[in-house]
């Protein structure tokens, strides 16, 4: 086995955590120290702009909305398909990984598109009426649908994966047994038995609403991404402060994810398909990027 | 969950489509036709960019990458192991805008490093293809190490005593398993790299704004936005079009490359 002298085998490792590490440190030097002296005053903005406050709450709302939506229509969906119908499983699969394949720019476009043709339509036609509600700047539901889609790869894998390692079946039958609803049964069983790809769910699209920027700036729609361009002509500093903000909390969010998923799998082995993140075993994608 | 999909995803695409394939036929009417697709030339500037930058990137990269997971394989540390698959599938959704900010402030003209490294003399600009390949290295490597790590650390032990058993040499390995088994995954992982270089936007957009370098991804949004040009919006739904389908080879070959990796590794 060709095995490198050991400590040369450090070097490339060390080069790409330094290449990863530097900007990261340069961002927060060049937020904190204005002029040489340390100063927290690029962060004031944080708390004396009413446009980032506006931004910061619009697409909390798309987030939390989006992930109700998300677990509401997907875990029904995958919990049926395995009792009932796992034939259909592969077709859902694809369905839901489908969006990966679509760049998010060109996904824009097409949104634009049906946006644009309801428009035309006129303002009293009924698709007039939808194009203008979807882009109601207040709660661009757009933006909800469309986030729901772009999650959808990569939870479906999680959730697919959580309900594979439960007795889904015994569990369900004893619940309607008992007496419990069907929509009871997901509730009150099924959903605590996947808390892990469920909470892994949750982190991702908040990730992915705080980090998705190609739509939100494409459809004009104010979420804290296109502010923090917005920002960036005209007050540098609050921009470079608020980006470390906002990156490490998107790291954070999917560093949380991750780890929310690979407790489903207590023993994990890298090399097969139980690895940590559900995003790995299959084709990896940018999501929050591009 | 279908009619999400539906609504959402897949009309819009169809949207596209229409729009794409119809060319007013001179009496206010539409028909269907190519013509959309003939404007592509006149962005054919954007398209060479977008593939110049992504080509450069990708192998760049995957080199890195490729060397690096190597490293970490060799290694053999269970704990780094799992530390580097988390950080990296993090990494590799990077690629938004924070990202441009922090390279701005770190190599660009007036950057912290920008001095310090001599780049004035090398004549490198952040704001050109070569700071777009830079930049978007901080996603690729850890694409690239998130892909080929586990096609490392399970070439397997009994191999390499199967190897030295039978009188094989390191060299003989690698030449004979290491090289066969791993190949497709890197190629694979190479492919892919060059498929998310390609359809970047969110931090290309940041870094050069409009007009100033133009790559697929900024005419596409430019032109959506602006609504300049005639035929603009017909001509962005083309390239959105072409966009999609690249995605769709590029997802397909890294699938069927990973598959014969895998085999091996099972």
């Amino acid at each position: 086995m060709a095995r490198l002298t050991s400590p040369l085998r450090w070097v490339p490792i060390l080069a790409v955590a330094l290449y990863l590490a530097v900007p990261i440190i340069c961002s927060i030097a060049f937020a904190t120290f204005p002029g040489g002296s340390f100063s927290l005053r690029a962060f004031e903005v944080l708390t004396g702009d009413q446009n980032l406050a506006s931004a910061a709450l619009r697409t909390l709302t798309i987030a939390a909305i989006t992930i109700v939506v998300l677990l509401l229509t997907l875990v029904p969906a995958v919990v049926a398909v395995h009792l009932w119908a796992p034939r259909l499983r592969p077709l859902l699969e694809v369905l839901c990984t489908l969006p990966l394949v679509v760049p998010s720019i060109a996904l824009a476009a097409g949104v634009i598109s049906l946006l644009r043709w309801g428009a035309s339509q006129g303002r009293g036609s009924v698709p007039g009426q939808i194009s203008q509600t979807l882009q109601n700047p207040d709660l661009p539901l757009i933006l909800v649908g469309t986030y729901v889609v772009l999650c959808l790869p990569f939870t479906f894998r999680s959730i697919d994966a959580g309900l594979r390692t439960i007795p889904l079946k015994a569990i369900v039958e004893g619940s309607t047994i008992l007496g419990a609803s069907t929509w009871g049964t997901i509730w009150r069983v099924v959903l605590p038995n996947i808390a892990g790809p469920v909470r892994f769910s949750a982190f991702f699209g908040t990730a992915l609403c705080f980090g998705e920027f190609s739509i939100a700036a494409t459809l004009s729609q104010q979420t804290v991404p296109v502010w923090l361009f917005t920002v960036s002509q005209t007050d540098f500093r609050a921009s470079i402060a608020v980006a470390v903000l906002l990156n490490l909390t998107t790291w954070a969010l999917m560093l949380l994810a991750t780890v929310a998923a690979s407790r489903m799998a207590p023993t994990r082995v890298i090399d097969d398909s139980n690895t940590a993140d559900p995003a790995q075993s299959a084709s990896p994608e940018k999501v929050t990027a591009s | 969950m279908a009619l999400l999909l539906a609504c959402f995803f897949l009309l819009p695409l169809l949207g596209m489509a229409i729009v794409a394939f119809s060319v007013s036929d001179g009496q206010g009417g539409k028909t269907l036709g190519l013509e959309n697709f003939a404007s592509l030339a006149d962005r054919g500037q954007a398209i060479a960019n977008s593939v110049r930058v992504s080509l450069v990137g990708s192998a760049v990269g995957a080199g890195i990458g490729a060397i690096t997971a190597f490293c970490i394989a060799q290694i053999r540390h269970r704990r780094l192991d799992d530390v580097v698959a988390v950080l990296s599938s993090v990494l590799a959704n990077d690629g938004g805008a924070p990202l441009a900010f922090s390279f701005i402030v770190t190599i660009g003209n007036t950057g912290f490093l920008f001095a310090a490294l001599g780049l004035d003399s090398v004549g490198f600009s952040l704001y050109s293809w070569q700071g777009l390949v830079v930049m978007y290295q901080y996603f690729l490597i850890p694409t690239m190490i998130m892909v080929t790590l586990p096609t490392f650390v399970g070439l397997r032990r009994e191999w390499h005593e199967a190897n030295k058993s039978l009188g094989g040499s390191a060299w003989t390995f690698w030449r004979r398993v290491g090289i066969p088994v791993a190949a497709p995954a890197l190629l694979g992982g190479w492919i892919l790299l060059f498929g998310s270089a390609y359809a970047t936007h969110a931090s290309a957009a940041v870094l050069i704004g409009t007009g100033g370098f133009p790559l697929v991804t900024l005419t596409i949004a430019d032109e959506l936005r602006s609504g300049t040009r005639a035929g603009g919006e017909e001509a962005a739904m083309a390239l959105g079009l072409t966009m999609v389908a690249i995605a769709v080879v590029v997802l397909f070959l890294f699938n069927r490359l990973q598959r014969m990796s895998a085999r091996w590794l099972a």
